[in-house]
């Protein structure tokens, strides 16, 4: 298919930037000229870099180098930190209750990621079909997306309430006695995927539908005068041509999947008997409950370096892909 | 000027514009403010209830300090540590606080708290005026971290209609006894209070615990306090072996005590379940008393006023039931702490003294918000409530009585957290008695520093 569509194909990581033709050698004055205002141009770059600079370096950059430090220290914030190596990864090791957040973590993100994308890019097949009042629809789904997700959490959790919540009530008009939602180890985590993919599907689908909007339409009529059907036509057209936004969107959802936190904190608080105890939450409790920030810290480079491997995965699968870019 | 000059400089003016946002600018607005030398003080609460009878207290204050203003700071309970710790670790705390014993000892360890001793010495203030037992506990190496704000134990808050349906008065549900074979004429009165949506009770046959109507009794706690601590002092277990010694919740008395209150749900089917009660997501109790879920709960006296608010009058108080051992409830008292990193201590301590003089307490007894930690006004206290129509005795006599504190010890924090969500799983059965307070005891060692 590639060898009869004249397509760019490159890789979603390799910057393509134009560059500037190269400087055709020319006077020693006009050089010396050029180099001058190079000099200045890049003092003039710096300059106007400065402020994004130093938020980086601020915000970013230290807070970083200093969970790393302080992963080798015993500190509760008020006394003076004491230095104890590798004793806080050491810990870590035997400490049943970070695998337990580890595979609470795992398992989250497995329920949420492949329903949220599967959804999304559903959702924005629909979209893509020129409908009238197409983009309140999409505003309507971004929605959740733009609240406040400890505001959604709180009504979530009366949606769910066992006797009173919305939920159990729908299920009664159907003859169903619903759990009790929050307080099962079985449901409470599906629970709180379901109200993340709720929150976060709209968003997803907005990346998904500009991907599909990018698709030139030549390449489905083509493909019609060949005789391929809709699902043919999904399957060779539609699905390897979204790689690029597909990329973009695993990665990020899957980084803040593993990340996930303000929902734990609201619903459930990691309970019951730990079954929503995520990673992020357990590092919080450490740190901000029991002040205990060096193990804290230790925690957040586990974390750090589980979803380094899982990212460096996903972009590996991706990059043995051809990506096809019509830009 | 060059066009690229001016670019540059408007660039740099832009980046110290940015950096002053980000930076020295940016914490300005959580710290004490002084303006044209008048102080405004912040001070932390975590009651939504009591806050309205301190507001009026405050008033008076500012009335006369006309140079200080007070902002109260309202964090809930289960927010509250955690952000007052991080507000000390970042040197911005409140800075006048409630204070309580579960966390008081990790305090004064750090010194966060002012001494108070000099100024009690300079202003010659009697402090004998004070429940001694109150003010010693706010003491550490000769040092008063705190002066008595109020005093609270733990009854049995009561819907009046319900209890004159089922045939009981008062006094009968104050004389109550638990026991571990059969429950007792506890569980016996529980079991005429509690009724299912075909009006039968849980000791007649056809009783369906699936469709209740009406619970004889609901618990709720995330520590214990007004739930199987209270069980607990009845069967003689004590939650420590000494002050600043190690947690013993893994006893046979202890473990007996919570199987009890386990039962009162799983068992006996006369406490609404832990599904609705439980913390973090669970209706507080005042919540399930106004939607008439039960007759009876457990609760303590600072939630009087939340009481009236929805019953207007239509409750009353009896004293817990006695268990294996006797009676027994939870005693405790909160302080107001003055912090040791403000700005301005001096009007602090104006704050602390007034709060606790005599003046500002009467005012707050006169709303009927809490018992005062001055004994002499508890009288005043008794009469604000017989104007309401409810006998609130229930709770001082309690107090007469055997009573059981809040453990000294610094691992409050490891407790609190892992205590909720193990004992949420017995609660729901999801775990046996046993194995939750072996955990948390366990761990709560563990963490004592």
């Amino acid at each position: 298919m590639t060898d009869n569509m004249s397509v760019a194909v490159s890789s979603p990581l390799v910057d393509r930037g134009h560059r500037p033709p190269a400087v055709p050698p020319g006077a020693p004055a006009v050089e010396r000229h050029r180099r001058r205002s190079r000099i200045r141009a890049t003092v003039e770059a710096y300059v106007l870099l400065a402020p994004s600079l130093a938020g980086l370096a601020l915000f970013l950059v230290a807070p970083i180098v200093g969970v790393v430090v302080i992963s080798f220290f015993d500190w509760n914030l008020m006394g003076a930190p004491h230095f104890v190596g590798l004793a806080n990864y050491r810990e870590m090791m035997g400490d049943s209750e970070v695998w337990r957040a580890m595979r609470n973590t795992t398992y989250y993100v497995v329920l949420n990621i492949p329903a949220q994308t599967v959804l999304a890019l559903l959702l924005a097949l629909a979209m893509n079909r020129k409908l009238r009042g197409g983009k309140a629809f999409r505003v309507l789904f971004v929605l959740p997306w733009m609240a406040m997700p400890v505001a959604l959490g709180i009504v979530w959790s009366w949606a769910f309430d066992p006797q009173h919540g919305v939920v159990n009530q729908f299920l009664a008009l159907f003859g169903v006695d619903g759990p009790a939602w929050l307080s099962s180890t079985t449901w409470a985590m599906p629970v709180l995927a379901s109200v993340n993919i709720w929150q976060y599907t709209g968003y997803t689908m907005l990346f998904l539908l500009a991907g599909l909007q990018a698709i030139p339409e030549s390449l489905y009529e083509a493909a019609d005068m060949d005789g391929a059907g809709p699902v043919l036509r999904f399957f060779r057209i539609t699905l390897p041509l979204l790689r690029p936004s597909m990329f973009f969107v695993l990665v990020t959802n899957t980084i803040g999947s593993f990340q996930m936190f303000d929902t734990v904190y609201v619903m459930t608080q990691g309970g019951p008997g730990g079954s929503t105890d995520t990673m992020n939450y357990h590092i919080y409790q450490q740190a901000f409950q029991l002040f205990r920030t060096g193990y804290a810290s230790a925690l957040a480079m586990l974390l750090f370096a589980v979803i380094l491997l899982v990212t460096a995965v996903q972009v590996l699968y991706f990059r043995k892909r051809t990506v096809y870019d019509f830009s | 000027m060059s066009a690229t000059s001016r670019r540059v400089l408007a660039a740099t003016a832009t980046s110290a514009l940015l950096l002053c946002l980000t930076t020295a600018c940016g914490s300005s607005g959580s710290e004490t403010s002084s303006s044209g030398g008048t102080v405004t003080l912040r001070y932390a609460i975590w009651d939504a209830v009591q806050q309205p009878a301190l507001q009026k207290s405050i008033d008076v204050f500012e009335q006369q300090h006309p140079k200080i203003k007070v902002k109260i700071e309202l964090n809930a309970w289960a927010q509250y540590w955690s952000k007052l710790q991080t507000q000390m670790a970042g040197r911005t705390a409140p800075d006048v606080f409630w204070d309580h014993v579960a966390y008081f000892p990790q305090f004064a360890q750090q010194n966060v708290l002012t001494d108070l001793t000099p100024y009690i010495k300079a202003d010659k203030l009697d402090t004998s005026i004070y429940d001694p037992k109150l003010l010693a506990g706010w003491q550490q190496d000769g040092k008063q971290y705190g002066l008595p704000k109020d005093w609270d134990t733990i009854a049995q808050v009561y819907n009046k209609t319900m209890l004159e349906k089922a045939g009981l008065t008062q006094s009968e549900l104050g004389g109550l006894s638990w026991n571990t074979t059969d429950g007792g004429t506890f569980v016996k009165a529980l079991q005429k209070l509690t009724v299912d949506a075909n009006g039968k009770h849980p000791n007649e046959k056809g009783f369906d615990s699936k469709q209740v109507k009406q619970y004889g009794l609901a618990l709720g706690s995330s520590n214990g306090q007004t739930d199987w601590w209270d069980a607990a002092a009845q069967n003689g277990c004590k939650l420590q072996d000494k002050a600043w010694g190690k947690w013993t919740i893994d006893q046979p008395s202890c473990v007996e005590a919570i199987q009890f209150v386990r039962d009162l749900r799983l068992k006996y089917h006369v406490a609404v379940p832990a599904s609705v009660t439980n913390t973090p997501n669970g209706a507080s109790l005042p919540q399930v008393m106004a939607r008439k879920q039960a007759a009876v709960v457990w609760d303590g006296s600072w939630d009087l006023n939340a009481y009236q608010s929805s019953m207007k009058g239509n409750f009353g108080i009896a004293e817990l039931p006695g268990g294996p051992v006797g009676k027994g409830t939870v005693y405790n008292g909160l302080s107001n702490a003055l912090y040791a990193g403000g700005k301005h201590p001096k009007e602090a301590w104006e704050l602390v003294k007034w709060l606790g003089s005599e003046e500002s307490q009467k005012i707050i007894v006169s709303e009927g918000s809490v018992w005062p930690g001055i004994p002499t006004l508890n009288k005043d206290y008794v009469a604000v409530w017989k104007q309401r129509g409810v006998d609130v005795s229930g709770f001082s006599k309690e107090a007469e009585g055997t009573t059981i504190g809040y453990p000294l010890t610094t691992s409050s924090a490891t407790y609190s957290v892992k205590v909720q969500d193990a004992f949420n799983q017995v609660w729901l059965g999801q775990q046996s008695p046993k194995a939750a307070a072996d955990s948390v005891n366990e761990a709560s060692n563990a963490a004592i520093k």
